[in-house]
């Protein structure tokens, strides 16, 4: 059987730019309080036109697991791997700290963990997803913007998604091949 | 790694909110710190872990919770999927919920004052002298002035209130202060003088929606702020007016930066069009309503061409919003919302609102306004004793004293506006009206308050014209606030008892409202870590002290006080909460059992009730029984029976701007700014200042400024912005802290209470927010 190939798709409309998922990833990981330190956040993306002719949106954002991570390929202690159903990790005990990821990350998606004593970020919540339950972002959202699941399972809500819905991901010309979907 | 700082701030937006100067240390309790290197990604300590059903009190929404507590110690709380009101969301307030027990800045002991009042000297005693010393001061102030309501007590919302209430009535003061005048009141007035209750919108059905004045988006109220994103259905319009562009508005099809206080010509016009037009539901006219002849010849001079010149709303746009609304009728809902606490004449305006309903028929069907329904809870039956000395509330009969809080435009020329100036037309007895209350007690009319008690309000932040606040404050000879933290009114208090957070109690079953009828209560998640008490326990505690003092009970008879022991001490406050608990909903077998593992309990699944009133016999809460158009009450009031427009108060001068009230939705109110998971996303507020006006008055973003109304002054951070209109500038509330005890935010910010003036809308007693002219200064 083939591995789980985990995915987030994420309809951004829906985002009431409400901060309840980075609050609850901060409990849910033991992310300390600090303007640096957040494994996911929500941009207010650019205000465009002129009053009164608006339009605004709102994009949560975070580790984008890469088929392609550049953060993978620069760490000296293969510190940072991919596990076999695609979640980007880092083995903090093989971290030294030298901060390559940081530098080579295109999302800004890491910072320096007192906690681990080693650059942190997203994990997909993989200790709850091993228990059958969801990333805290993903449950705590109001409109629920995200949806995680296994892109392999065709009758997954994100598949189904996926295969439904045009989509696009951040920053395609990294060739990163990110596991983070938005909506069109 | 400045750089990575740096990018990473751009990401997440925050330019409103400027960096603090300081670094936060994260809360001790909070670190886990790993003795070696572990690949354990969620790091949670070893030991018993639980999963426990409860509810939130970050705010009014008590959403479902599921608390995981390991070892005792309370990780993290999860949004409960299966609660049908919240709908399995839990927003960044409910999250930070888990800091709260564990702040540094927890109140952890009753604190009696020993310097001058504010100083912030204090000393801690026992439960048992903080008893003592309340009933004493009860019994003194009782004697001394001879009338039991010379104590007032305010409070807000809650599942402990009515234990709050148990006090109240134990002593007898009939001067009890809510919110709800800071708040809705003027909006259930409004929509019952038509409907006779305040409905709920059906949003996840709705093909058409206008909201006017609601960011449902930042304000959050659930299940509404869910329900209008995740469960909108296909194609569902929704159309925004709001002076500012919130995040509501970005979600709009179409938004309309309205003229402010013209809310009410845009929904005339489109009662003009749909009469004009005949597009209302004459069926549902025929059967349910009364007066719409009267309502026809009304709306004749309010036609979309005169409502354009008012609202700044193109005629033709008007026009076609009336044919969408009557079109997708009855699955259309003109959204009632929550605050109104806006201008004079806002019952008028949500009448209006309720009219536009009741025409297309737009009522208690599925997709359209839907009167709540609730869960009948098996009451306590206990009965207070009647006091001989105790005096109406000073509010209800201060005739005249209105006058000092009314515009001018309506003090002066009151003719044609509707409005009255002698005192507050429907004032509910519980509720009261901050804004005449206050006034009252500070004229001593007609009698003099000296007592103050405050249970989770705080009106020093709250209220408009803080100074008159603080001035009360001085007539009062005991202050008593029972809180979680030091809050800028239990500051100025003579007593502060900590009350214990709502993950650490017993809270009895409420009733929550709403089209799914849905109960909820509390049950402690982890053990009280201070020595902190519930309200129950307080009520108690203060009750069996006064019972010791005859000179509390001699205007009553001596049966009477034989009763009351029993039934109110004996009866309850001696037994274990959970009996209370358990007696609430005894005739639901099996409910108490799936409130312990639940949190909440619905009797037929919480399926939504559609229709109860729609039957031709159905007599609504309305002098006629009728959904009334031409109200029969307001006529014998002198009021105006139809929402007939005017505009009953001045404009802002030509350096002037309308200040306007707002939320965040990662704060209530005054209440959780200090959490400092919540302070991380705001360190302190801004002003929305229009780009345009910005550049004329030479600020630029980030800019200290003056902020001036006629009764104060605040400074504050420039936040230049195409999002507002330029006749308007905007901070939220909740900053410009007094309580250096609150030890994060203390002095950040402007203080909206300072700026605002207090202005009355006399027919529900509440106050109007945007009814303040500021004038903005570079410093």
């Amino acid at each position: 059987m083939a591995d789980k190939q985990y995915a987030i798709v994420l309809d951004t409309k829906k985002c009431l730019n409400c901060k309840a998922c980075t609050v609850a990833c901060k409990f849910e990981n033991f992310v300390p309080v600090g303007d640096d330190t957040y494994r996911i956040w929500v941009t207010e993306m650019p205000l465009q036109g002129k009053f009164p002719r608006l339009h605004q949106e709102y994009q949560p954002s975070q580790c984008q697991h890469c088929e392609n991570a550049p953060c993978e390929k620069v760490c000296p202690t293969k510190a940072t791997f991919r596990t076999r159903e695609g979640v980007v990790l880092v083995d903090y005990k093989k971290c030294i700290l030298c901060k390559a990821c940081m530098a080579a990350c295109p999302y800004d998606a890491r910072f320096v963990s007192d906690l681990h004593e080693a650059v942190e970020k997203c994990t997909f919540c993989m200790h709850r997803v091993s228990e059958g339950r969801e990333p805290a972002c993903v449950e705590t959202c109001p409109t629920k913007v995200r949806v995680f699941g296994d892109m392999n399972d065709p009758a997954s809500d994100a598949a189904r998604l996926l295969s439904s819905r045009q989509h696009y991901q951040l920053k395609p010309e990294k060739n990163t091949r990110p596991r983070l979907f938005y909506l069109a | 790694m400045i750089g990575n700082k740096m990018t990473r701030r751009k990401f997440l937006g925050i330019s409103a909110a400027s960096a603090a100067g300081v670094a936060f240390a994260p809360a001790l309790t909070r670190v886990v710190r790993a003795s070696e290197k572990t690949n354990d990604y969620s790091i949670l300590p070893k030991g018993k872990r639980e999963f426990i059903a409860s509810n939130c009190d970050m705010c009014v929404n008590k959403c479902g919770i599921i608390c995981e507590v390991v070892e005792g110690k309370l990780h993290k709380i999860n949004p409960n999927p299966k609660n049908i009101k919240s709908r399995g969301m839990l927003c960044a307030k409910g999250n930070a919920g888990a800091a709260l027990p564990y702040s540094p800045d927890r109140l952890k002991t009753p604190l009696l004052r020993t310097g001058k009042r504010g100083e912030g000297k204090w000393k801690e005693i026992s439960w048992d002298e903080a008893f003592k010393l309340v009933a004493k001061n009860l019994a003194d102030l009782k004697e001394k002035y001879q009338n039991r309501s010379c104590v007032a007590f305010a409070s807000t919302e809650g599942f402990q209130e009515e234990f709050y209430y148990y006090l109240v009535n134990s002593f007898g003061s009939m001067n009890t202060v809510r919110h709800t005048t800071l708040c809705l009141s003027s909006n259930i007035q409004g929509w019952s003088s038509v409907f006779g209750v305040f409905p709920d919108a059906d949003l996840q059905h709705a093909e058409y929606v206008i909201m006017l004045g609601s960011d449902r988006a930042q304000a959050l109220i659930t299940p509404d702020s869910v329900d209008f994103q995740r469960f909108k259905p296909k194609g569902q319009k929704l159309i925004v007016l709001d002076p500012r562009f919130t995040e509501t508005a970005a979600k709009a099809d179409r938004w309309y930066p309205v003229k402010p206080r013209t809310d009410q010509a845009f929904v005339l016009a489109l009662i003009n069009v749909i009469i004009s037009e005949n597009l209302y539901d004459h069926a549902f006219v025929e059967t349910y309503t009364y007066g719409f002849e009267e309502l026809k010849n009304l709306v004749v001079e309010y036609t979309p061409e005169w409502a354009q010149a008012k609202c700044e709303i193109p005629a033709d746009e008007i026009r076609q919003i009336a044919r969408e609304f009557a079109y997708h009728a009855p699955r259309s809902v003109i959204y009632p919302g929550r605050r109104s606490a806006f201008y004079p004449n806002e019952v008028y305006i949500r009448q209006t609102f309720a009219i536009l309903a009741a025409i297309c028929g737009c009522w208690d069907t599925i997709g359209a306004v839907v009167p709540k329904s609730s869960v009948k809870l098996n009451m306590h039956n206990v009965i207070f004793p009647f006091f001989m000395l105790s005096q109406p509330r000073v509010d209800k009969q201060a005739v005249g004293l209105v006058k000092d809080v009314v515009p001018d435009s309506v003090a002066c020329p009151m003719v044609g506006t509707g409005l009255p100036v002698d005192s507050c037309a429907f004032l509910s007895e519980k509720d009261g009206s901050w804004g005449s209350f206050r006034e009252a007690v500070l004229q001593d009319n007609p009698y003099p308050v000296r007592g103050f008690f405050c249970f989770k309000q705080n009106p020093v932040q709250s209220v408009p014209n803080v100074q008159k606040t603080l001035t009360m404050f001085e007539k009062m000879e005991f202050i008593c606030v029972i809180e979680q933290q030091m809050s800028d009114t239990a500051w100025y208090a003579d007593l502060v008892l900590p009350h214990s957070t709502y993950l650490e109690s017993w809270d009895p079953v409420h009733n929550l409202g709403g089209i799914e009828p849905i109960v909820e209560f509390r049950q402690p998640v982890i053990k009280p870590l201070f020595d902190t008490k519930t309200m129950f326990e307080i009520a108690g505690g203060i009750i069996h002290e006064m019972v010791k003092i005859p000179s509390l009970w001699d205007d009553i008879e001596p049966a009477d006080f034989e009763a009351f022991k029993k039934d109110i001490l004996e009866g309850v406050l001696d037994k274990p909460i959970v009996e209370y608990i358990q007696h609430q909903v005894l005739e639901y077998p099996g409910a108490f059992e799936e409130l312990l593992k639940e949190g909440f309990y619905t009797p037929d699944g919480g399926k939504a009730r559609y229709g109860s009133t729609r039957n031709p016999d159905f007599r609504f809460k309305t002098k006629t029984g009728k959904i009334e158009l031409f109200n029969e009450r307001y006529k014998e009031f002198g009021l105006f029976p139809l929402p007939k427009y005017c505009e009953p108060s001045a404009l802002p001068g030509p350096d002037q701007y309308r200040f306007l009230v707002g939320r965040t939705a990662w704060n209530t109110h005054t209440s959780t700014q200090n959490n400092p998971y919540l302070w991380e996303i705001q360190k302190e507020n801004t002003i929305w200042i229009n780009t345009a006006e910005a550049k004329k008055l030479g600020i630029s973003q980030g800019d200290e400024v003056r902020v001036k109304s006629k009764v104060s002054e605040q400074t504050i951070k420039a936040y230049v912005t195409e999002k507002i209109r330029p006749d308007c500038v905007f901070y939220v509330n909740g900053w410009g802290r007094q309580s250096p005890w609150m030890s994060q935010i203390y002095k950040r910010g402007a203080s909206e209470s300072e700026i605002l003036e207090d202005v009355l809308d006399t027919i529900s007693g509440s106050m109007c927010m945007h009814e303040t002219f500021v004038t903005i200064t570079k410093i």
